[in-house]
């Protein structure tokens, strides 16, 4: 027991906690200015929300991970299931996003992203599957398909985004030759590239995206469109942004949020790394990122010490799909990419993804406990 | 299973992807520093200047036009005056701004001689809740403050003329109940996607077309993004996104009917209805009495609305379709048809008509036309001839055409309040409590009293369908609609849903007894005839009980149906008058009215030939016979019946067969 405790990966747990005290914080924050003050409000249910991920995180990391690679195929057919069933559900928003339950709402693609990342580091790390053969390859491809055109119908472009660099850093970790990994990341760029230009002068021929996603890429591409509409969001988070400077304005000071400019609505969620660097700044939004920093340090710290290759494969997996949910919601909130609806993982209001973010850590947390004796 | 070791990968490829993550998060680390730090200068100003308001623009309406292009509902521009609080501040305290506020007010209320509007109060609250929008001091001023004001008190700092778009109604009193109104809308309550922080006024359809058509001719709203400083004052406009025009419609209304209409119906209370007969188009609808709908933009004042909602004579509601009627002797021709299509004998036979008749045990008293056919009844208006037909021709057939022709049901004509009337067959007395069917109540039918109520439109459309031998059109006010951004009006179908299965002859001895009801000797309307005109018409009495000072009186609703010309109808008529004496004398000298209108109005417009004059009228009216005949023909429909009306409240019908009735 001592042995375990001291085998513990205090950093990456210390990092996950202080970025979780910091979530129910500014979520108190963000909630301020519509009087919600009381401990009853989301800030108190993104306390329970936490509390309830700690536990999943405890369970993960005691649970001995390898058990995880003979019963993968169960964890994604109910993944697959699950994204399914929510098409049995009536359209909220405009989308078949969530299943409802006894007082919040599921959303099976956060759990889907996470047992992709399971099946995909399973099949790689089989013994008999040869990395350099391009069957390996469709295979991967063939299990990144399935979630990916799943969540796209639902449709949730942005979070069926993230599979892509977790699918592809996955391959390329487990061996897969470089040039066809280098060649799909140049076809991806081509592809986005592509897009924006066709949007930008002929956007009422663009196939497959919806009206509300070709507005959200022309507003990314030119911001004056449309202040009004689907602009406001990408303007006020910037403004939000920017007005923090160097040092912020304090806490529970931010204007921009405080005033309702962001929408109340989004503040708490999608938006929540707006709420810190106008309250804390430059400062505080950089101390911010450099605890997102550690959390990757300490993934790929555990890929490298993993005991097998399944072990190494889930922790750069986690560790890959954390970051990119991370660099996409920063970057859509400083303007350098078009607004998708992802959360910022351990920060965001949400229970879904804090549930599956915090067991998806503590399985990285089981994998670093049982690595290599050095 | 077994599982591949780690050592045989090099950890470099993990080491790479940590760079990528790592170099990523470099990235926006620096973007955040470009968007934080460096750009100090813009953001100190961002600071001072740093918070926007979203502020909603009300969209304009669209206009109503009635088919020649008649502007019936539309917008003007109305001048008010407002102040800009950002200039008239002052550092310190709140109450400071307030006071230099109301000074500036004091001063351009003496310049132009307009009376203080809003209170100290109201401009406090206006600097709390909506500080950067301008505040209206004086609304919709007219020309001479506004002179003033420009010449005495434009330069006073703060104040301005500020200009927005208001609803008015040209014709209003004779299109009000058409048209409708609209009143201060509350756009929060919209659900609208976009969020504002502040909502400009804006208007709402409350009633008729604009109530009914409000989202098409709303518009769509624009928003402004204002900059505001600090203090919460108006700093700057960021960007603006102009409100779009709403849709406009085209009306079937034919402005110069309804104003006959009008003069027609003069100050009576009563509806007049005109359809082309040939497409089912309304041409004009007209009830009486009416009210100003300028009144209700932009708001209604208590006083105003308790003048009009109290008033006895019920100025609001639209008797057109939403007074329900019995119609009286007008529904004996629909009988006489559903008689002749049971048995195409009925036409030629001939009855009776004494002035005792019999059913069961009672004995009615009416006037003896002698032996009359079909044609002399509907001329002559003989109650008993109908009773008789409708005895042999059962209940059956007046029921089933009084239904296939669109009694008992709404017509779906675009108004936003429309009553169906009540056919009454055997499972509605049943369903209605009113006991079983018997003879006495077919006898009323036939005579259209009784439990029957229809509403003018629908009696419109009854004569329209005889008038063009018997093509069934549902009456249409929406001629043609014009979308938003759209140069050319979409027409709406016109609505023609089935033909009657009347046989030819029956409708030529129906529409010959029309005719003869106008044009004859005998004729129960020719008061209403027309010098140079050949139309046909048919007069209705229906009375009903009222209680005037707490005894029961009856009283009659007095009704003529016409279409003119005879051989070629262009107009169907429905006329009621509440109140009045009787069909032929209370609405005939009106029906003559609108008439002479009509055909001067189809000589001017080269569609008669002047030359296509029938009998002249003078010659052969006898006056005396005339009234005599009219009045015992209506006048004992009302003693057999004892029937009355209903108005929209709910009196219950009384029949004196069935032995409820006051008889009398």
């Amino acid at each position: 027991m001592i042995q375990r405790i001291r085998r513990f990966d205090w950093t990456q747990f210390g990092t996950i906690v202080v970025l979780l005290l910091l979530s129910v914080i500014f979520i108190f924050s963000a909630r301020y200015q519509s009087g919600d003050v009381s401990l009853s409000g989301k800030a108190l249910q993104q306390v329970v929300w936490a509390l309830i991920g700690l536990g999943c995180y405890a369970g993960a990391a005691a649970f001995d991970y390898r058990r995880l690679a003979e019963i993968h195929w169960w964890v994604y057919a109910g993944a697959m299931l699950s994204l399914l069933l929510v098409f049995a559900f009536p359209e909220k928003n405009n989308a078949h996003r969530w299943i409802p339950m006894p007082g919040f709402d599921l959303q099976p693609s956060e759990f889907a992203k996470i047992a992709l990342v399971f099946s995909l580091a399973a099949v790689l790390s089989l013994p008999s599957t040869d990395v350099d053969e391009p069957v390996t390859f469709l295979k991967a491809a063939l299990i990144a398909a399935v979630p990916f055109f799943l969540i796209v119908v639902e449709p949730d472009l942005g979070t069926s985004m993230v599979l892509v660099p977790v699918t592809v850093a996955l391959l390329f970790c487990a061996g897969a030759p470089a040039r066809p990994i280098v060649i799909l990341i140049g076809t991806g760029i081509g592809a986005l590239i592509l897009i924006g230009v066709w949007l930008t002068w002929l956007p009422d021929t663009c196939p497959f995206l919806t009206d509300y996603q070709k507005s959200r890429v022309l507003v990314y591409l030119n911001v004056n469109q449309d202040p009004l509409g689907a602009g406001w969001n990408k303007l006020q988070s910037q403004i939000a942004v920017g007005s923090g400077g160097l040092f912020g304005k304090g806490y529970l000071k931010g204007t921009q949020n405080i005033l309702g400019f962001l929408p109340r609505t989004v503040a708490p969620t999608d938006f929540i790394y707006s709420v810190v660097a106008e309250e804390t700044g430059f400062a505080g939004s950089g101390v911010l990122l450099a605890l997102y920093a550690t959390i990757s340090v300490r993934c790929m710290r555990t890929a490298v010490k993993a005991i097998d290759l399944f072990g190494r494969l889930l922790a750069v997996g986690i560790g890959v799909l954390i970051f990119s949910h991370v660099f996409v919601n920063i970057a859509m909130t400083v303007g350098l990419m078009p607004i998708t609806g992802l959360p910022l993982p351990l920060m965001s209001y949400g229970g879904s993804f804090m549930v599956t973010t915090m067991g998806a850590l503590g399985l990285v947390q089981s994998v670093y406990l049982r690595r290599r004796k050095v | 299973m077994r599982i591949r070791r780690t050592k045989q990968i090099p950890n470099l490829r993990v080491y790479t992807v940590l760079a990528v993550m790592l170099g990523s998060q470099l990235i926006l680390l620096g973007a955040l520093w470009r968007l934080q730090v460096a750009n100090v200068a813009k953001f100190e100003d961002r600071i001072q200047i740093q918070s926007l308001r979203r502020v909603r623009l009300a969209g304009i309406r669209g206009k109503i036009y009635d088919r020649n292009d008649l502007c019936l509902a539309d917008n003007r521009p109305a001048y008010s005056i407002a102040m800009f609080l950002e200039n008239v501040r002052k550092p310190g305290p709140w109450s400071k701004t307030v006071d230099s506020a109301m000074q500036v007010m004091q001063t351009v209320a003496d310049a132009t001689g307009l009376e203080p509007a809003v209170d100290e109060d109201t401009i406090r609250k206006h600097t709390r809740l909506r500080l950067p929008l301008p505040l209206i001091l004086w609304q919709d001023i007219g020309p001479q403050p506004m002179a003033r004001f420009v010449e005495q008190a434009g330069d006073e700092p703060g104040v301005d003329i500020y200009t927005r778009a208001t609803r008015s109604y040209p014709y209003s009193p004779y299109t009000s109940h058409l048209i409708g109104y609209v009143g201060r809308a509350d756009p929060g309550k919209l659900n609208e996607t976009e969020r504002y922080n502040y909502y400009l006024p804006e208007m709402g359809g409350r009633a008729g077309l604009e109530k009914l058509f409000d989202p098409f001719l709303r518009g769509e709203a624009g928003g402004a993004v204002v900059q505001i400083d600090v203090s919460g004052y108006h700093h700057g406009e960021l960007a603006r996104r102009e409100p779009t025009r709403g849709g406009d419609l085209r009306l079937t209304l034919d402005m110069e009917v309804q104003l006959l209409a009008h003069q027609a119906l003069g100050t009576n209370c009563g509806a007049v209805v005109v359809l082309d007969p040939n497409n089912g188009d309304v041409l004009a609808m007209l009830s009486g009495p009416s009210y100003d709908a300028n009144r209700f933009v932009p708001y209604i004042t208590s006083a105003d609305w308790r003048r009009l909602s109290d008033n006895p004579d019920k100025p609001l509601l639209n008797r057109a379709v939403a007074g329900t009627y019995p119609p009286g002797s007008t529904f004996k021709p629909l009988v006489g048809l559903a008689a002749a299509t049971a048995d195409p004998n009925a036409i030629s036979t001939v009855y009776d008509s004494p002035s005792t008749f019999r059913i069961g045990r009672r004995v009615v008293h009416t006037h003896g036309h002698g032996e009359v056919d079909m044609r002399q009844a509907i001329e002559q208006s003989a109650n008993v001839y109908f009773f008789k037909t409708a005895l042999a021709c059962g209940l059956e057939p007046i029921i089933e055409q009084s239904l296939a022709i669109g009694l008992g049901q709404k017509t779906g004509v675009e108004v936003d309040y429309e009553a169906g009337g009540i056919v009454p067959d055997t499972n509605w007395m049943r369903t209605a409590g009113k006991g079983g069917w018997t003879d006495g109540d077919t006898c009323n039918l036939a005579i259209g009293q009784g439990y029957l109520t229809t509403t003018p439109l629908q009696m419109a459309m009854v004569t329209a369908t005889i008038a063009n031998g018997g093509y069934l059109y549902r009456p249409r006010l929406v001629q043609a609609y014009r979308a938003p951004g759209d140069d050319h009006y979409t027409d709406q179908p016109v609505r023609r849903v089935g033909k009657m299965d009347w046989p030819q002859s029956a409708l030529t001895t129906v529409r010959g007894g029309m005719r003869d009801v106008v044009m004859a000797e005998k004729g129960t309307g020719t008061r209403a005839a027309v010098e140079g005109l050949d139309f046909a018409a048919k007069t209705g009495t229906a009375e009903y009980w009222t209680t005037v000072n707490g005894r029961r009186v009856t009283k009659n609703h007095t009704w003529m149906i016409a279409f003119a010309p005879f051989d070629r109808p262009q107009y169907a008529v429905a006329f009621v008058i509440e109140d009045g004496v009787s069909g032929g004398r209370t609405v005939g000298p009106r029906l003559q009215i609108l008439m002479k209108g009509l055909l001067g109005k189809m000589e001017s417009e080269g569609r008669i030939q002047t030359s296509e004059t029938g009998p002249l009228r003078s010659e052969i009216r006898d006056q005396r016979s005339e009234v005599r005949t009219q009045e015992s023909g209506n006048r004992n429909s009302a003693i057999l019946t004892g029937a009355k009306a209903q108005v929209s409240d709910s009196q219950l019908p009384v029949s004196l067969f069935a032995g409820q009735g006051g008889a009398s």
